[in-house]
């Protein structure tokens, strides 16, 4: 694998150990465990290599987009150093000033709850029915609401650019969240009905003995125990919405209802020279609202990741 | 008894889109009642949702991509496969098709190369993961567009920290950005940058599921590390190294967010996919329909290389 050395060295020690007659196998076992434990540390560094290159991969770019944020326009040329000379809060306040962020800033907000709000609402509902109920075009329906799931943004680009100009529906944060929300869809039912399946019908079952009905057992029974799998759909809906950017490229087209991604894009574009520490503070307070919450998410995010691929 | 039969003979006669997986002893509609529409009212709204929203749509797309307005803003005319006829005589074409293999192909070496090398690694210190979980996947929550902002300044010629490290060497920093060939290594890194966590994932989660006893025969016979990696942990990955390598492959072949934030196709279009020619097709020469066929012609590329992904794959699993 990663350490094919420290393996090698073992091998060799081995016949070694075994083919001295039974008298000088003591010496030959300490010399054994003290190549064991030198094994031990190498196989240490070796392994611990490649995880610090993977912290690198991934944190670099953050780092490097945080030091550029806080330094002023001409001093990203004269001072390349990581940590800013004199770091200053110059760009965020330009950037918090800017019509462009705040604005977009909101209407992502708004996007985001209202996708995950309806993803839920509609969602939830579907993936209980295909778990729990026993009816006809069960299967049939299913696939039905599965299947799109593997259909690219790319190939809804124009069809649905076209349509919503047919139907006036352009440049509407509604049409954003119904188009995220159907997105997402497949995904959050996929991954509802895992979870449902998995709570004990008999705990169901008693509570409908004891005379609760269908929406008693979903508010007070279902629904808590479904909470987790229901927060992971509210992530994964929030964060599309947050940072889907080939749709809403497409489907708004005045500075008042553009999301997040649409601003930074176009913010690359407008000015001539580019505006780098702008940029990157953009970019920064972009991103702070995960990373403000990402200790809590993660979980969810890597739950919901896992179980999107694995069809 | 009879009950048992009939019900029996029913099943065989119904068609396997009504049949219901569960066995019968797990049917619970007997306990939790509902009455007939529940069902349907349930689902119904997620339904018409995604068949309005996803399924409609691509048909439709598909369907116009059959037609063509004689000049801009006219009402459009049937020309059957013209504009595929078109599409496959354009110089553009075949210059996008062989920019996205070059993407596609780099992309999936890179991603496939750097997932087995992370997640190996990872997997060595499974009781500390938690921490280390948590920085790989946090690319995923970042947008495509502010991925590829903090690529351009991490690539940036004059400031960006790549060419330091280069200069650190005694040697000059290429402009990235502006150098064709290099441009598309920017690409592929941001592009794999950030469909790494997914790819990672799975991966970690195949090597989780190796049956220990493999390895340790294989230990016994005298494998190395090298070997034992070659001929059992890969082999035995197979599954999931082809998840992976589907999903990297649809996420690449049908990206267009990293591409357009990043260079927007150029420089003189050295990074032109065919994503990127859909899109300037469509939305900067207005050829809506001629856009169509390319992004008919994209999912039928992507639905025949999962085909083969698959092909190889089988090969290289185990009979079991």
């Amino acid at each position: 694998m990663t350490d094919p050395a420290p393996r090698d060295e073992n091998l060799s020690a081995a016949p070694t150990a075994g083919s001295g007659p039974p008298v000088k196998a003591a010496p030959e076992k300490r010399k054994g465990a003290r190549g064991e434990r030198a094994k031990r540390t190498a196989k240490k560094i070796l392994v611990w290599i490649p995880l610090i290159l993977l912290v690198l991969w991934t944190v670099t770019p953050f780092l490097v987009t945080l030091s550029v944020s806080f330094k002023q326009r001409a001093e990203v040329f004269a001072d390349p150093g990581i940590i800013p000379s004199n770091p200053t809060f110059d760009a965020y306040s330009e950037v918090l000033a800017s019509d462009s962020f705040t604005t977009s800033f909101v209407n992502s907000l708004i996007v985001g709850a209202g996708t995950t709000a309806l993803s839920i609402v509609i969602g939830v509902p579907a993936a209980y029915a295909f778990a729990r109920f026993r009816f006809r075009g069960r299967n049939l329906l299913l696939l039905f609401t599965l299947l799109p799931r593997l259909v690219p943004s790319l190939g809804l680009m124009v069809p649905i650019y076209r349509l919503a100009v047919v139907a006036g529906l352009l440049d509407k944060r509604l049409t954003l969240i119904v188009v995220y929300t159907a997105m997402l869809l497949p995904l959050a039912v996929w991954l509802m009905v895992g979870f449902f399946q998995q709570i004990p019908r008999e705990i169901e079952e008693a509570a409908s003995v004891d005379g609760a009905s269908l929406w008693g057992r979903l508010r007070y029974i279902v629904a808590p125990l479904a909470a987790p799998a229901m927060i992971t759909i509210g992530v994964l809906a929030f964060r599309e919405a947050w940072n889907e950017f080939t749709l809403v490229l497409v489907l708004t087209n005045t500075p008042g209802k553009r999301t997040l991604p649409f601003e930074l894009y176009l913010m690359q574009g407008i000015e001539g020279i580019a505006n780098f520490p702008g940029e990157a503070a953009f970019t920064i307070l972009t991103i702070l609202p995960f990373i403000l919450v990402y200790t809590r998410i993660e979980k969810y995010v890597v739950a919901g990741l896992v179980t999107g691929s694995g069809k | 008894m009879t009950a048992t039969t009939v019900s029996k003979s029913k099943v065989g006669r119904r068609r396997w889109w009504q049949r219901d997986s569960r066995p019968p002893d797990r049917d619970n509609s007997t306990v939790i009642g509902h009455s007939k529409a529940t069902p349907y009212l349930f689902t119904l709204p997620a339904i018409l949702l995604v068949a309005a929203l996803l399924g409609f749509p691509v048909l439709y797309g598909i369907f116009q991509s059959l037609f063509r307005a004689p000049s801009l803003g006219a009402p459009v005319e049937w020309v059957s496969l013209e504009n595929y006829a078109d599409m496959f005589s354009s110089s553009d074409f075949w210059h996008s098709l062989n920019r996205t293999a070059l993407f596609v192909g780099g992309s999936l070496i890179l991603g496939t190369g750097l997932g087995l090398f992370f997640s190996f690694a990872l997997f060595q210190v499974l009781g500390r993961l938690r921490f280390l979980r948590a920085v790989t996947v946090a690319p995923y929550i970042i947008s495509n567009v502010a991925a590829a902002v903090m690529f351009r300044i991490l690539f940036n010629s004059q400031f960006g920290t790549i060419n330091r490290i280069i200069e650190f060497f005694g040697l000059d920093g290429p402009s990235w950005l502006a150098k064709p060939t290099l441009a598309m290594v920017v690409v592929i890194f941001t592009q794999v940058w950030t469909d790494l966590p997914l790819t990672i994932l799975l991966l970690l989660g195949g090597l989780m599921t190796i049956d220990k006893t493999h390895l340790d025969a294989a230990l016994v016979d005298g494998a190395d590390g090298w070997t034992r990696a070659r001929h059992i942990t890969i082999p035995l990955l197979a599954p999931q190294l082809l998840i992976s390598t589907v999903w990297l492959s649809y996420s690449t072949l049908t990206g267009l967010g990293v591409v357009l934030a990043l260079t927007g196709g150029g420089p003189l279009k050295a990074t032109q996919t065919m994503a990127m020619e859909m899109y300037t097709v469509a939305f900067r020469s207005l050829e809506f329909n001629r856009a169509l066929a390319i992004a008919t012609f994209i999912l039928i590329l992507n639905a025949l290389l999962t085909l083969a992904y698959v092909g190889i794959g089988r090969r290289f699993e185990y009979d079991q």
